[in-house]
């Protein structure tokens, strides 16, 4: 589903975010992406949502070349993923309804379509009843939550999560990666970039690791439970 | 692709451009007070143009009723009777293809003691002492040259034996189409400058716009909103501003109009003119209408096509 190989960025400056980067990702995979902050885990995200572009090696995403896809092309590559944000990205002046609306309004939905989508994921995150509600008057986790309902609504093969936990209680933390994990039960295909070690390991998945912008371990999901990360 | 992809892509473009509609109706809505300022400073920059150019085309209006200014007179020698009179008029006729119409001395007399109000003292001469007059209009088709058809029949006129003086009004005529030209140009000039003033002013409205949704724009772009998708509510942004402010242009017009439309009339009596101001009319309305919200697209696509370049800038940084 997703492909690195050989993959390295360089930012203008010379500063090497990512350097030889190569792994897979199959489908109906749940993997978590670990490392110190500047590690190189959200420019490896961002490569994958084409929002930066490989300087070497190959990203491939559902069969897509990405460092050949052209910039127009990116929005199709961007809404056959969901993207979860540490900030939420969510709209202040916007109603939750609205804001996880978002991508079926882009994909030109038909708005009683768009009523029971939305309504859908909502239920999936356990905020049916706040879809009237602005983001700003809700909690840190609810709006987390907010952004993994849009980011789920239309139903994309590929879920990403940068930090989905970072501001959270464990508590809430350990529900949101449940989310996850059921999410990825249903067939979607998760990456999720944390550095909250004590709940990575209690999850039981595979885990790769980045260091200074090199993959150093890629542990399955067996020998999680006891490996030295 | 198949004609029913193509049935549900084309249900889909509707179903965007109908939300960036609302969308954009609703950002005029909340932001009312900076809404009616830009309104107001595209009026003002539209109605200057607009109003030039009606003041033109009503003085052309008033040009047309004086066609006759074209007109030679042509006074016979006092001794020349009917005869040479009615001679001279049929060879014009024959010979120039020219409207010719004559005045007898009596007649002229009548007009004369009409129009000056000397009436009773003309009774104290002995005898007429007007001679025969005819009143020449030279044919010119349309688009011809008026100038040099008239000084060539002023030419001949003035060569034939019988005739005494000849007069043409042509110069007035000319310094009035000369004005009329010198006003086109300035219309021309100043439609152009300020249709400048009218795309820079909605760019620079909109322009500030997209950088206070900048988050919005982020996000969309984040979630999969192609650069269509994130241009278009600035597009109709920018085409009501344009539309409103030409209503607005329209309204002052009309409202100049009548404001000013009583003092000329009664100027214009004065001079023993009937005088009825015209407006820009039903197609002109339409023009400017569509010109204005063209205007208004054009500003806000400059403003937001340079914004999402910026964006593009996040794709470079590949090796060579």
């Amino acid at each position: 589903m997703i492909s690195f190989e050989h993959v390295s960025k360089r930012y203008p400056g010379g500063v090497a975010a990512v350097q030889d980067v190569s792994f897979q990702l199959a489908p109906g995979e749940m993997v978590f992406l670990t490392g110190h902050s500047g590690a190189g885990k959200s420019t490896l995200l961002r490569l994958i949502l084409m929002l930066e572009r490989p300087s070497r090696g190959l990203v491939l995403v559902d069969g897509r070349n990405l460092g050949k896809t052209p910039s127009r092309l990116a929005p199709q590559v961007r809404r056959r993923i969901g993207m979860i944000f540490q900030d939420h990205k969510l709209l202040g002046d916007k109603s939750v309804f609205d804001n996880v609306a978002l991508p079926l309004l882009i994909a030109g939905m038909r708005y009683t379509d768009i009523r029971k989508r939305v309504r859908a994921a909502l239920d999936k995150v356990g905020l049916l009843g706040k879809e009237k509600s602005w983001p700003p008057t809700l909690s840190g986790g609810e709006q987390q939550r907010v952004g993994i309902a849009r980011a789920i609504v239309g139903m994309p093969p590929i879920l990403l999560a940068d930090e989905p936990t970072g501001n959270l209680d464990p508590d809430l933390s350990r529900d949101l990666f449940r989310l996850f994990r059921q999410l990825n039960q249903q067939g979607v295909t998760v990456l999720i970039a944390s550095h909250d070690l004590a709940l990575i390991r209690g999850m039981g998945q595979r885990v790769l690791v980045l260091s200074h912008g090199r993959l150093v371990d890629d542990i399955p999901g067996q020998d999680v439970g006891r490996a030295r990360t | 692709m198949t004609v029913r992809d193509l049935r549900r892509g084309a249900r889909a473009w509707a179903r965007r451009q109908l939300y960036s509609f609302f969308s954009s109706l609703g950002t005029l809505l909340s932001h009312r007070l900076g809404t009616l300022m830009t309104v107001l400073v595209l009026g003002i920059a539209m109605l200057l143009p607009l109003g030039l150019y009606v003041t033109l085309q009503n003085l052309r209006g008033l040009d047309l009723q004086q066609e006759d200014w074209g007109t030679i007179s042509v006074f016979l020698r006092p001794e020349a009777g009917r005869e040479e009179a009615l001679a001279l008029a049929a060879q014009v006729v024959e010979t120039r293809s020219a409207q010719v119409a004559t005045v007898s001395p009596e007649e002229g007399m009548a007009d004369f003691a009409e129009v000056s109000g000397f009436g009773q003292a003309m009774s104290l001469f002995d005898e007429n002492p007007l001679p025969w007059v005819l009143l020449v209009t030279p044919q010119v088709a349309e688009g011809g040259d008026l100038e040099a058809e008239v000084t060539a029949l002023s030419d001949w006129l003035g060569g034939q034996e019988s005739v005494d003086l000849v007069q043409a009004d042509f110069k007035w005529l000319q310094r009035l189409a000369r004005l009329l030209a010198l006003g086109d140009a300035f219309v021309t000039v100043l439609t152009g400058l300020f249709s400048l003033a009218v795309v820079v002013v909605v760019a620079n409205t909109i322009r500030l716009d997209v950088a206070n949704r900048s988050h919005e724009i982020e996000v969309l772009h984040l979630v999969g909103a192609s650069n269509g998708f994130i241009r278009q509510p600035f597009l109709y942004l920018g085409f009501w501003y344009g539309l409103l402010g030409a209503l607005l242009a329209l309204a002052l017009l009309a409202a100049c109009m009548m404001y000013l439309a009583g003092p000329l009339a009664r100027l214009l009596e004065a001079y023993g003119n009937r005088f009825e101001a015209s407006g820009p009319g039903g197609t002109g309305v339409a023009i400017v209408l569509v010109c204005g919200g063209l205007l208004g697209l054009l500003g806000a696509w400059l403003a937001v096509q340079r914004y999402l370049r910026q964006f593009r800038l996040a794709d470079q940084g590949r090796d060579p």
